[in-house]
């Protein structure tokens, strides 16, 4: 885009990370091997290249021999690559005359057992990154505007959190719940740990603050239909399942609060098969009374059982491979609890985690009551047999190493938190991608637990993963933080990475106009015959028209051809290669 | 040119040289997630990021082959999961006539792969770089099909 026509002078930065990268790769080499490479005038292995020292070390020797590239071999760039850019923007350079190479995830993590390998693999990398920076351009730093209002998605404990965080720091919030009342899970549920309160007593005041929050728009029995736009500019169209409504909205940020939904276990336990085994889930959900009766025939309940891990930590099983995280302290708690209104409840587990604070208390307030904790191996999980005379449990007991019967009249199965079923369109319309677990992954799971690669949305509560309530409130409280501040500043840079067509060399063809996913290719009729035209606004920089272009008369900004194939040509090409050497 | 196997001969401590092309959103935080999880795999592929799949001209893979890459690696976001919506299933329309293309060139065809790979799916990303090379191995250098 400018024209950086002075020679490049690239410095190469080795990182040691410690040991986890000269542990395995001979950086020293690598260091030494880079120095050979055109245009690279310094190069060295360092112990932590994003430590202060190492990047002092950088600005130090981007003065000091004029350099004007930079190549850090470290981790992934989806890591440290904005540390770098800043780091390269404060000795005075262009932060897209940045390149990273990934040394760490992709090299010396994956082949452990075999450095000389790796150590081929890292130059072979290092030799394409240099390459590739030789080619780097300066792009210009743009910056775009904030829309002061933030949408908050799911109105359950963490999406009321999250807008009444947002609106008393002063800014708009329009909240949408797809059910025609606020509250989620949590206002149904009758047993909440640790305190003593019901759901309904904590999610009360909290819907009302809301609802009579003036900066507060609630939009109930409302979903999300179309979302697009770019961060500090994003425009969602919301419809009212009542009305048939749909409605458009502009907002600067999005919290997505979308929460969980209770495993349903069937095949697990007798689940479905009697109306006497039910979920935990399910259990909260009965109207509080003053006995528990059995929902087959009303009668009151003497022996109650629970089962733990129900769907929950299964190797192998997808999406059921976590550990839910609230079901220990629930069960303890709902076990304590019912323990006054019944003769007997045994618990059945595979271990126990009561982990947060004022859980611990709760397991030994159950056990001091003298509910039964039965431990049963994880590879035999207990028999549950349904007959017309009830239910019968047998498992192996791990501590009297004896096989124990049951017959419970109510069995709760402590079911897995699982990720709402329509999970997948939701992650599809807001851009996010999904973990393991099937919920929304994160930016960073330790840097940056709450935003998401869609710069501008962040996630908050169970939409994260399987967490309690107390931990939902404080991600929401966290992610409206992260929305406030983007706000506040009230401009925002993005990327300067995006497509331009080449109007000499369009070919009028419009075939880019048809492959751009987000409409930002349109023709210029001002010129005749009318060429393709990017409006930089709306190109999110995926480079599908410059794949596409026939004439090759669009360039991809920082991803250009010439880029591109310099690294192929850095990679294959190599003198060694020609000679018949091998990688 | 030949399309037999039976003539390969495969050189002696010859490794299969694989460029992979991945998307940055899926299948390149797909293999970071393999680094973080420890799962080893086969050192011979060198990865080239990509912002999306759909960047990727049908020219890099054709001149990356003629460059004498032994393989050549693409994995992007499922059909229906790419960040930019569809970039990837641009890429699915161009991979048919390009898989043509190379089989029309003399190359063998089954040294290009096409895969999908989320962000979560480290293993699925492994097995992949796994099995092209071990795929490649069998068919050996791509040099022997320069006849």
């Amino acid at each position: 885009m400018m024209g950086d026509k002075v020679e490049p002078r690239i410095g190469v930065f080795v990182c040691h990370c410690g040991h986890n990268i000269a542990g395995v790769v001979d950086v020293a080499a690598v260091a030494k091997m880079a120095m050979s490479l055109p245009y690279v005038v310094f190069s060295t292995d360092y112990m932590f290249m994003c430590a202060d020292a190492g990047q002092q070390l950088i600005r130090d020797k981007v003065k000091e021999l004029n350099l004007n590239r930079v190549v850090v071999a470290s981790c992934s760039p989806r890591m440290h690559e904005p540390t770098f850019r800043r780091v390269v923007e404060e000795s005075g350079l262009n932060r897209y005359l940045f390149d990273q190479v990934n040394l760490r995830e992709q090299v010396s993590w994956c082949h452990m057992r075999q450095p000389k390998e790796a150590t081929e693999k890292a130059m072979d990398l290092v030799r394409m990154s240099v390459a590739r920076a030789a080619q780097l351009q300066s792009l210009p730093i743009k910056s775009v505007n904030v829309t002061p209002r933030t949408l908050v998605v799911g109105g359950g404990i963490a999406g009321l959190r999250a807008s009444l965080d947002i609106a008393e720091r002063g800014f708009e919030v329009v909240l949408v719940e797809r059910l025609p009342e606020l509250g989620g899970h949590v206002r149904k549920w009758t047993h909440l740990f640790p305190a003593d309160e019901s759901g309904a007593q904590i999610i009360g005041p909290l819907v009302k603050d809301v609802e009579k929050h003036r900066s507060i728009k609630v939009m109930q029995n409302s979903e999300v239909v179309e979302f697009g736009g770019y961060v500090g500019n994003f425009t969602a169209k919301i419809k009212n399942h009542e009305t048939g409504r749909t409605k458009s909205v502009d907002v600067g940020a999005v919290i997505m609060a979308t929460g969980f939904e209770p495993f349903r276990p069937f095949g697990y336990y007798g689940y479905g098969e009697s109306p006497d085994i039910i979920t935990l889930a399910e259990l909260q959900e009965l109207p509080p009374r003053a006995d528990l009766l059995r929902p087959s025939d009303g009668k009151k309940v003497n022996k109650l059982a629970f089962i733990g891990c129900v769907g929950s930590r299964e190797a192998g099983k997808q999406g059921h491979e976590h550990c839910s995280r609230h079901c220990c302290s629930a069960v303890a708690k709902a076990a304590s609890d019912l323990k006054d209104k019944v003769g007997e409840v045994m618990i059945l587990y595979q271990d126990i985690r009561t982990y947060g604070r004022g859980h611990e208390e709760l397991y030994r307030l159950a056990r001091s009551k003298f509910v039964i904790y039965s431990r049963f191996p994880k590879d035999s999980k207990p028999d549950v047999q349904v007959t017309a005379n009830g239910i019968t449990m047998r498992w192996y007991d791990v501590l009297s190493g004896d096989y124990l019967e049951f017959e419970p009249d109510l069995l709760v199965l402590a079911s897995a938190m699982v990720p709402p079923g329509d999970i997948a369109e939701t992650a599809k319309m807001f851009g996010l991608t999904r973990s393991a677990d099937g919920f929304f992954n994160p930016e960073h799971i330790k840097l940056a637990p709450l935003t998401t690669h869609t710069a501008g949305v962040m996630i908050a509560g169970a939409a994260q993963a399987a967490k309690n309530a107390s931990e939902s409130v404080v991600d929401a409280s966290g992610a409206a933080a992260k929305a406030v501040s983007l706000m506040a500043r009230g401009q925002v840079e993005i990327e300067s990475t995006v497509s331009h067509v080449i109007p000499e060399l369009c070919s009028s063809c419009r075939t880019c106009v048809t492959a751009c996913p987000y409409g930002a290719i349109s023709m210029d009729k001002s010129r005749e015959p009318a060429v393709a035209l990017v409006t930089e606004a709306k190109c999110h920089g995926c480079g599908t028209c410059a794949a596409a272009c026939p004439s090759n008369a669009i360039i991809m900004y920082h991803s250009t051809d010439d880029q591109i194939m310099a690294m192929v040509e850095a990679f294959l090409c190599t003198p060694a290669q020609v000679e018949g050497g091998t990688a | 040119m030949s399309q037999s196997q039976n003539e390969t001969v495969v050189p002696e401590h010859w490794e299969p040289r694989i460029l992979a092309y991945c998307c940055n959103w899926c299948s390149y935080a797909g293999a970071d997630l393999a680094g973080t999880s420890r799962i080893q795999y086969p050192p011979n592929a060198r990865i080239l990021r990509v912002n999306c799949t759909g960047r990727i001209d049908p020219e890099f893979i054709l001149a990356a082959l003629e460059m004498g890459a032994d393989g050549v690696l693409v994995s992007g976001c499922h059909p229906g999961d790419c960040h930019y919506t569809s970039g990837n299933l641009k890429l699915r329309a161009r991979w048919a006539l390009l898989e043509k293309v190379i089989e029309q060139s003399g190359v063998d065809p089954r040294r290009v792969r096409l895969q999908w790979a989320s962000a979560s799916e480290a293993q699925i990303f492994a097995d992949g770089v796994k099995e092209l090379t071990e795929q490649v191995r069998k068919i050996g250098p791509i040099r022997s099909e320069w006849k």
